[in-house]
């Protein structure tokens, strides 16, 4: 072993490709040379690959890391906001890139993952804790890095998946490629809709009997359809590559989205659904241009982008008449040019530096309110503000032998006029064994997240005065791969982290009727992630893939009382849960593939003191999904076809407080590749 | 396959099938009976906009006892998102539920539910006009909405002039003869004066920016305090005041102005209506009659800001509300008009409206 160095990367490669011509598997044991990643010392990292990417054209984000990975996903319902947090942060607290941009709302912090079709998605890793610091600033939680990358085709290709589903879903997904020697070309198109009425008990609220004197004779729980719940999303993703052959690359990435979204009532509404239009519209355009220089010791990259975001909120209301009056007209726009460069050199095989800049520049308008001024007048409730935000890191990487590496990340951020100290991070990794190949990994950093422009400048109640959340993390963990070629590989690891976080933002009500950011907290959030991932080639036909996750992450509230009343120091922050863990298990053979999926999230509290209450209780839940695939090759076409069944044991269960959630729920999907 | 591998796959499957056991712990709908006294006070626990975990608490002053969640308990379903305010008419209490576009009717003595008025648009406050007629304030409309309380039935609507549905607000009510009395409260400055025999707008009044309640006192006066708005708001923002309006002229009579930067809100009366109560920080009281507002408060905050406020009828004991952090039961303390500390409870999240038994 020693000749292939310390590291052995065990990549668990599914031989049963769309082609269904290979029919046997294999685990191919995948070494890489000499060493690491000089760029991933002490990084804790956890790669999604292309197989849970690419599932199925139905799912988001959202849904990926839901079942892949060990961050909360706290979902609003089926096709509605859903947020991640790393580690028993906040949402805001996760910084998110596509492309190299951070593509986070600068009005509101956080990153809507249910807006990301998974399918759009080539290469997504999450950096955890003080690996974030690596990739971008503000990322107290950790960071999550999609990108795209070029198809490797060569000629003209096509793919087109047909989804159809419960609750009248019907999902599109279309590609086209085109490939030769320099360029890569490629054009993908989603589309999901579905007036989303699936039925559920309504346990929050109950319908009465009345007698012709108005007197209740009975009361029952009403089943009930996800009132105005529908969605229709569009994706649009046109890339293009250019490869020189002479180490440079060019690259276009554009991405748009048009999603046209009813907001489901809440189960304690009384209210008919005829009365009310409650919807949200966005439209987004994503673009980056980017030039990449590789030569043998160095590289060099740029890049340019620019996001627009236009967003509305319309709640109306039927006048009784047919015609539906707002009684909220709210929109934001926002506009955001984005440059970054970026270097590495190579001193020998035992000094990596690298250096990155980046500049987002977001002018925003929030017209949240129209209202009828005291002079009789029309005026508009809302604000208009420009930042700049500027990212900068340095770092030198050490390897002086091949057991030991030590890396040191310099980065300072400014947003607006307002700089950071600066970050600092120091990564270390170490090998301990080579026979296990058991690394021992340690990290630490200093992280600070600036207030979102909502957060400074909403009206009403933006506080200018806030100060930036600042934080420290620190890192260790272990972890081994083993396998035989050909037989299994088997890998895991084990971390424990510790963040302290200082003067956390909070929104809460004013005496003035209206909400208030404040820094009101200190939190520690600290725990142990675990990850195990089995890949056994059973027979030369059969292959069992399994992965797991789990995470035990306490994160108290480590403030001051607020007065002597107060019962939420020392406590779980609400809607966090301590346990969540996944696991995936994929069994394959000649073509036909079984995937059982299954996540589990402990009790979250609604309430900051951690009692249970009869009316603000989240029990725990266990939610499992299957689905079998079968590929078909032909002479003409690669064929697809697949079925899916959510929710498998019809689980009654709640994510947050009166949104429903779908029960049992089917999809199937048919899709082919022609050969050309 | 050999027997080694086999056995992994039998290892894999039976980890599979472990986690298939179902797991979701939730009860619901078990109901308790209750039968409380004669006298008591109900407390409004707002729970957090869009989460639906609004409470009913029910407090016993005689015994100090505190029945927290009661309408839960008592009906086996949630009470619903936002619990904005209560009255009480013949024994029937009616709970005003503003995003969950209801009003409930429950028996204040066991606290089952008896009916609902639903159609509703952002209700906030319910007054009754007569057995059979009833107003309801409402948020985001330019309509006050009537009701047949017997029916549970909206039959109309009062129109506000020089309103829209997106800027609309009507809030607290209070009749004095025929005419029904509303502050207008979210980017409005007026008092309304409503004929309730013909069910419209008959005049307004202009007070300051952002009127957030309203009271009448024993000498036949109305009292509204303003908030003042705030900075950068396009509508305005000015210091607040509390005025003192003649309901017959409909004409303001007195202006007592705060600091710019006061909040104040949630003007009360006590029982013989001789004394007004408000919450600017700390709780402030004055009578009636006085010619300027106090220079000290009757109690003084406890470091958190406090969100409600009432005055017993029967001895004057102050009641406040502090939403603590606004995630969390929040606490009523019980004042003696001396201010000596009689009782403190944990009530439920957020806790703001108050209706006394």
């Amino acid at each position: 072993m020693r000749r292939f160095g310390y590291i052995l990367v065990l990549l668990t490669a599914m031989a049963v490709s769309a082609t269904a011509q290979e029919r046997t598997v294999s685990i191919r044991e995948i070494t890489v040379l000499g060493r690491r990643p000089m760029k991933q010392i002490g990084v804790q990292q956890t790669a999604l690959d292309s197989v849970s990417l690419k599932e199925n054209i139905a799912l988001s984000m959202a849904d990926i890391l839901a079942f892949n990975s060990s961050i909360f996903v706290k979902n609003y319902g089926r096709a509605t906001l859903s947020t991640v947090a790393f580690r028993g942060t906040s949402p805001s607290h996760t910084q998110v890139t596509w492309n190299g941009m951070r593509i986070n709302n600068p009005m509101l912090g956080m990153t809507d993952f249910s807006m990301i079709p998974s399918y759009f998605i080539d290469d997504a890793s999450l950096l955890h804790g003080t690996s974030s610091v690596n990739e971008t600033g503000g990322g107290i939680g950790g960071a999550v890095k999609l990108s795209t990358t070029p198809a490797q085709n060569r000629g003209f290709g096509l793919q087109y998946i047909q989804g159809i589903g419960s609750f009248k879903t019907f999902d599109e997904f279309l590609r086209l490629t085109y490939g030769d020697k320099n360029w890569q070309l490629s054009t993908r198109v989603v589309y999901s809709s579905s007036p989303n009425e699936y039925k559920f008990r309504n346990h929050d609220k109950k319908e009465n009997i009345y007698d012709s004197q108005m007197n209740i004779i009975g009361q029952y729980y009403p089943i009930e359809i996800n009132r105005s719940g529908s969605f229709k999303d569009f994706h649009l993703l046109q890339e293009a590559y250019y490869n020189t052959g002479k180490k440079d690359r060019f690259g276009i990435n554009a991405w748009y989205i048009n999603s046209n979204r009813e907001l489901a009532m809440l189960t304690v509404d009384h209210g008919s659904d005829t009365d009310f239009d409650n919807r949200q519209r966005e439209q987004t355009f994503r673009g980056v241009l980017s030039w990449d220089h590789l030569a043998s010791t160095w590289k060099v990259a740029a890049r340019a982008g620019y996001i627009h975001t236009w967003m509305a909120y319309d709640y109306k209301r039927d006048l009784g008449n047919g015609i539906m009056a707002h009684m909220t007209r709210s929109r934001s726009r926002v506009n955001t040019l984005y440059a970054q460069a970026e270097a590495e050199y190579y001193i020998g095989s035992k000094w990596l530096f690298t250096a990155n800049l980046s500049a987002h520049q977001h002018f925003a308008e929030s017209r949240d309110k129209n209202i009828v001024l005291q002079q009789g007048d029309t005026g508009i409730i809302g604000y208009r503000k420009a930042r700049i935000e500027l990212s900068g890191s340095l770092s030198a990487k050490w390897r002086p032998t091949e057991r030991f590496g030590i890396s040191a990340v310099l980065r300072e951020e400014m947003f607006g006029r307002d700089w950071t100290p600066i970050i600092p991070a120091l990564f270390i990794d170490g090998v301990l064994s080579e026979r296990g190949n058991i690394v021992a990994k340690g990290s630490v950093s200093r992280n600070f997240r600036f207030p979102t422009l909502n957060d400074l400048y909403f009206l009403p109640g933006g506080n200018p005065d806030l100060k930036k959340e600042s934080g420290w993390t620190y890192d260790v963990g272990l972890s081994f791969a083993v396998g035989k070629s050909g037989i299994y590989s088997f890998s895991g690891s084990a971390n424990w982290f510790e963040s302290y976080i200082e003067d956390w933002i909070i929104w809460l009500p004013t005496a003035k009727g209206f909400f208030s950011p404040d820094n009101i907290k200190d939190v520690h959030a600290y725990g142990v992630e675990l990850k195990a991932d089995l890949s056994v080639a059973l027979t030369k036909k059969w292959l069992l893939e399994l992965n797991g996750s789990l995470s035990w992450t306490p994160s108290i509230n480590n403030g001051e009382p607020r007065s002597a009343a107060d019962q939420s120091v020392g406590k779980q922050l609400p809607y966090v849960p301590r346990l969540t863990s996944t696991v995936t298990g994929k069994l394959s053979w000649q073509g036909w593939s079984f995937l059982y999926k299954w996540c589990y999230y402990s009790t979250r509290f609604t309430m900051s003191s951690n009692d249970i209450s009869l009316t603000g209780t989240l029990p725990p839940y266990f939610m499992s999904n299957i689905s079998l695939e079968k590929n078909i090759n032909l002479s003409w076409a690669d064929l697809n076809l697949k079925g899916s069944v959510n929710n498998l044991f019809d689980e009654e269960y709640l994510s947050v407080l009166s949104r429903p959630m779908p029960g049992i729920n089917f999809e199937i999907f048919i899709g082919i590749r022609p050969k050309w | 396959m050999n027997s080694s591998r086999f056995r992994y796959l039998i290892v894999a499957i039976i980890l599979c099938l472990s986690a298939l056991q179902s797991c979701m712990k939730w009860e619901y709908g078990t109901m308790e009976e209750f039968r409380v006294g004669q006298s008591g006070l109900f407390i409004c626990n707002e729970g957090n906009f869009q989460y639906g975990n609004a409470t009913l608490s029910y407090y016993d002053p005689q015994t100090k006892s505190i029945l927290n969640e009661c309408f839960y308990r008592a009906n086996g379903m949630k009470l619903g998102d936002v619990a904005q305010s209560m009255v009480i008419r013949d024994g029937v209490g009616w709970i005003v539920v503003n995003n969950s576009h209801v009003v409930f009717a429950i028996d204040c003595t066991t606290f089952k539910e008896i009916g609902r008025i639903t159609g509703l648009t952002s209700p906030r406050y319910i007054h009754f006009v007569s057995d059979e007629k009833a107003y309801i304030t409402q948020l985001w409309d330019n309509r006050i909405f009537i009701v047949n309380p017997k029916r549970y039935q909206i039959t109309g609507y009062i129109e506000v002039p020089d309103m829209t549905m997106e800027s609309g607000s009507t809030e607290q009510m209070v009749q004095y003869g025929n005419y029904l009395y509303v502050n207008c409260w979210s980017y409005q400055n007026r008092i309304l004066k409503i004929d309730t025999q013909t069910d419209s707008v008959v005049a307004s009044l202009t007070v300051g920016i952002q009127p957030t309640s309203l009271v009448l006192d024993c000498h036949g006066k109305l009292w509204t305090i303003t908030d003042g708005g705030f900075a950068d708001s396009p509508y305005g923002h000015e210091a607040p005041s509390l005025y003192r309006i003649d309901p017959e002229s409909f004409t303001v009579e007195a202006q007592f102005k705060f600091g710019f930067n006061d909040s104040p809100s949630e003007l009360q009366t006590n029982g013989t209506k001789e004394r007004l109560y408000w919450i600017n920080d700390d709780i402030w009281a004055m009578d009636v009659t006085a010619t300027s507002t106090p220079i000290r408060p009757l109690i003084e905050s406890r470091g958190t800001k406090y969100y409600g406020l009432t005055v017993s009828p029967i001895n004057e004991d102050v009641y406040i509300a502090d939403a603590i952090d606004y995630s969390q039961q929040g606490m009523i303390y019980r004042y003696s008009q001396s201010g000596e500390l009689i009782d403190s409870f944990y009530v439920g999240i957020i806790p703001g409206g108050f209706c006394w038994k």
